[in-house]
């Protein structure tokens, strides 16, 4: 196992193509998606240059391939990355014209004991050592984040398909009660109350809207995967973008049956109120 | 009675269920146009802003997006070759990085800082004062700001501004510069909540006194008119192989397929389900309504109708009910789409002039023509009913019952 990685940036350093060296050098790991797109193996040598032109390589060898991180920050960019051990890195980076390049890193990653400490240590760290920024890795969730405004922008859409579906359901509904119109007037001659028929009317509408609501919630649950796979097909991640979740089938339910239940007593209480003699065409 | 009549009078026979049927197709219409508008709205505005800068290639040293890869070496050297070329009108090298300005209440605000080699044009709207001019004094370095830090600051043309360098990746104790301001501009790429600066070239090394001279992390290029950013790119390839050279339409054509294809995708699954939404009703609807009158069309038939009039009356009214929708949906769709445009704005670090949804006149046609053939599809099933409706079984059904 490497025991002190750094990350490389795609575009710090220029891959060459692959080359045995005599002696054993260093070992890197380097990313699936690098891996793929250069044909790279484990036990593979590789020259790699921190110069953009390519200019001064060193040879690396390939101790592993792994899966980057997901980061949807980075969905569209390709994840051509590589780890060097730190001295690695650094020595590969040094300027020769500056000293201290060879002895600076860009960030330190830090794990507190207790997370809730980040801005406290922040401060006094900042405090003790002038001219550092120390930042909790944590973004606050302030609702400005890219996320949360495509989750507002995604429940916007969702609110427009329910005022859609919500209109067909109502057509629907009303088709359905004035197809039953008759049947209606016959139940209404024989003496069922109207409080009884719109009694069974509710009943069958919250029947119907939860055999529907459910029949939405496994559907989505059974196309997830198809739907993850296509994405992380198309963007190369391992990004999970569908997930149903119990909450999100919840507010569906919830949402979906009350408004079939609505939309089935309102067509029906509309032809209820008409009189017997005018339900039986007579 | 014409086949349009027959429909007319077929749907406001049962007016709720027709207003149900159009106010339906005119939400999922309006989704669908909105869909059309965001399918190309990015490009469409990036392409403006792009334009509005006033250049039409840029020249980076890898293909990493611009700002954010390795900078270029010897920039004003390269600026100069690529200024010679028969091609180009104007090459201007640009440098980007940050500052931080010192507010009236003592907190420190900071300020994306570019420094930009001399331009023929500006690239940016001028609100106030004149365009960055170097100074005669050498001691005064120029700097133009934008609106939002002219007002955070209080500054005018003419004001001081002092700014402290904060531009490489490391922390810095650089002593602040003041700079003098000459003009308070829109730039093309500003955020709605950013504060930016940009100066000259050693105004920047000025303030940014850490950074090594003779870099720059973009150039702009200005191909001539009679020549074209294609010929302009093909003519500093030539001289700069080396380097990434690429046009406006380059550009976008990549971020259509990388940052942008997100809400192309996103636009094609909706705009696929509310067309296969609106179909799903309109046929469900005019099935329905055909069963219902399956009588009243074999009486119909009965008195000497043809067969091609009762199912062009059906066409109709499929066209009727769904044109009334799509029709209503182009006022709804573009109350909608300011609506989702406003939420998606508010993504951070977005330049303030770029819109997700922009209407173009190919996203109305393209509508129209959606919305016509889901009519016409939608009517096919019962359609088909109709056509094949046995006169004398269905009326004696009708009479039985």
């Amino acid at each position: 196992m490497l025991p002190l990685l750094s990350s490389l940036g795609p575009l710090a350093l220029a891959l060459a193509s692959a080359t045995p060296a005599p002696a054993e050098p260093p070992k890197i790991l380097v990313t699936r998606q690098l891996a793929e797109a250069q044909r790279l193996q484990i036990g593979d040598v590789v020259s790699i240059s921190g110069d953009p032109s390519g200019r001064d390589p060193k040879p690396f060898k390939i101790a592993g391939i792994y899966e980057p991180t997901p980061d949807p920050m980075r969905l569209v960019a390709k994840r051509y990355e590589a780890r060097l051990h730190l001295p690695d890195l650094m020595a590969l980076n040094a300027d020769p014209k500056d000293p201290l390049s060879a002895e600076s890193v860009t960030a330190v990653n830090v794990k507190l004991r207790d997370p809730a400490d980040a801005e406290a240590f922040g401060r006094e760290l900042a405090a003790r050592v002038p001219g550092i920024l120390a930042l909790p890795t944590a973004r606050a969730d302030d609702g400005a984040g890219p996320f949360a405004v495509l989750e507002r922008f995604h429940l916007a859409i969702a609110l427009v398909t329910v005022l859609g579906s919500t209109a067909f359901l109502l057509a629907l509904m009303v088709m359905r009660a004035e197809e039953r119109r008759e049947t209606v007037g016959i139940l209404r001659l024989i003496g069922i109350s109207r409080r009884h028929i719109l009694l069974e009317v509710l009943v069958e509408g919250l029947v119907v809207a939860t055999a529907g609501a459910v029949f939405g919630v496994v559907f989505a649950w059974l196309t997830e995967g198809a739907v993850n796979r296509f994405f992380q097909w198309r963007y190369d991640t391992a990004l999970v973008f569908v997930r149903v979740t119990a909450p999100i089938a919840a507010r569906c339910v919830s949402l979906s049956v009350p408004l079939g239940v609505l939309a089935g007593l309102a067509a029906s209480w509309a032809l209820l109120r008409r009189d017997v003699v005018a339900l039986l065409r007579r | 009675m014409s086949p349009a009549g027959l429909a007319w009078r077929g749907l406001v026979r049962q007016p709720a269920r027709a207003a149900l049927g159009v106010a339906g197709i005119a939400v999922v219409g309006a989704l669908l146009f909105d869909m059309l508008l965001l399918s190309r709205g990015l490009v469409v505005s990036f392409r403006d802003i792009l334009e509005g800068a006033g250049f039409d290639v840029r020249v980076t040293a890898t293909d990493a997006p611009p700002l954010l890869g390795p900078p270029l070496r010897d920039a004003e050297t390269l600026a100069e070759t690529v200024r010679a070329l028969p091609e180009v009108r104007d090459a201007v090298p640009l440098r980007s990085g940050k500052a931080e300005a010192t507010a009236a209440d003592g907190s420190t605000l900071p300020i994306y800082f570019f420094g930009t080699g001399s331009r023929s044009g500006h690239g940016w709207t001028a609100i106030e004062g004149s365009g960055l001019t170097p100074s005669a004094d050498a001691g005064t370095v120029p700097v133009v700001v934008n609106r939002r830090l002219a007002s955070r600051l209080s500054l005018t043309p003419g004001s001081k501004l002092r700014l402290r360098g904060a531009c490489g990746s490391q922390a810095t104790a650089l002593p602040p510069v003041e700079m003098k301001v000459q003009g308070i501009v829109a730039f093309p790429f500003d955020s709605s909540a950013g504060l930016t600066a940009m100066t000259t070239l050693p105004g920047f090394l000025r303030v940014c006194a850490n950074e090594s001279p003779g870099l720059a992390e973009l150039l702009l290029v200005a191909s001539k008119p009679e020549a074209g950013a294609d010929a302009a790119v093909a003519a500093i390839r030539r001289v700069a192989p080396g380097l990434h050279v690429f046009s406006n339409e380059q550009l976008l054509d990549r971020l259509q397929r990388t940052d942008f294809s997100y809400f192309r995708q996103i636009s094609f699954v909706l705009s696929a389900i509310t067309i296969f939404f609106a179909f799903l009703l309109v046929t469900t609807l005019l099935t329905v309504s055909v069963n219902q009158r399956l009588g009243e069309l074999a009486v119909l038939r009965a008195l000497g109708f043809r067969r091609w009039r009762i199912v062009s009356g059906l066409l109709c009214e499929s066209l009727l009910l769904v044109g009334a929708g799509g029709l209503l949906a182009l006022p709804g769709g573009a109350l909608l789409a300011l609506w989702l445009d406003r939420i998606l704005r508010t993504m951070p670090d977005l330049p303030e002039r770029l819109h997700f949804f922009v209407f173009e006149p190919r996203a109305v046609l393209l509508h129209v023509a959606i919305i016509a053939l889901t009519a016409l599809l939608a009517a096919a099933y019962p359609a088909v009913l109709v056509a094949r409706l046995p006169i004398a079984a269905t009326l004696r059904r009708e009479v039985v019952s």
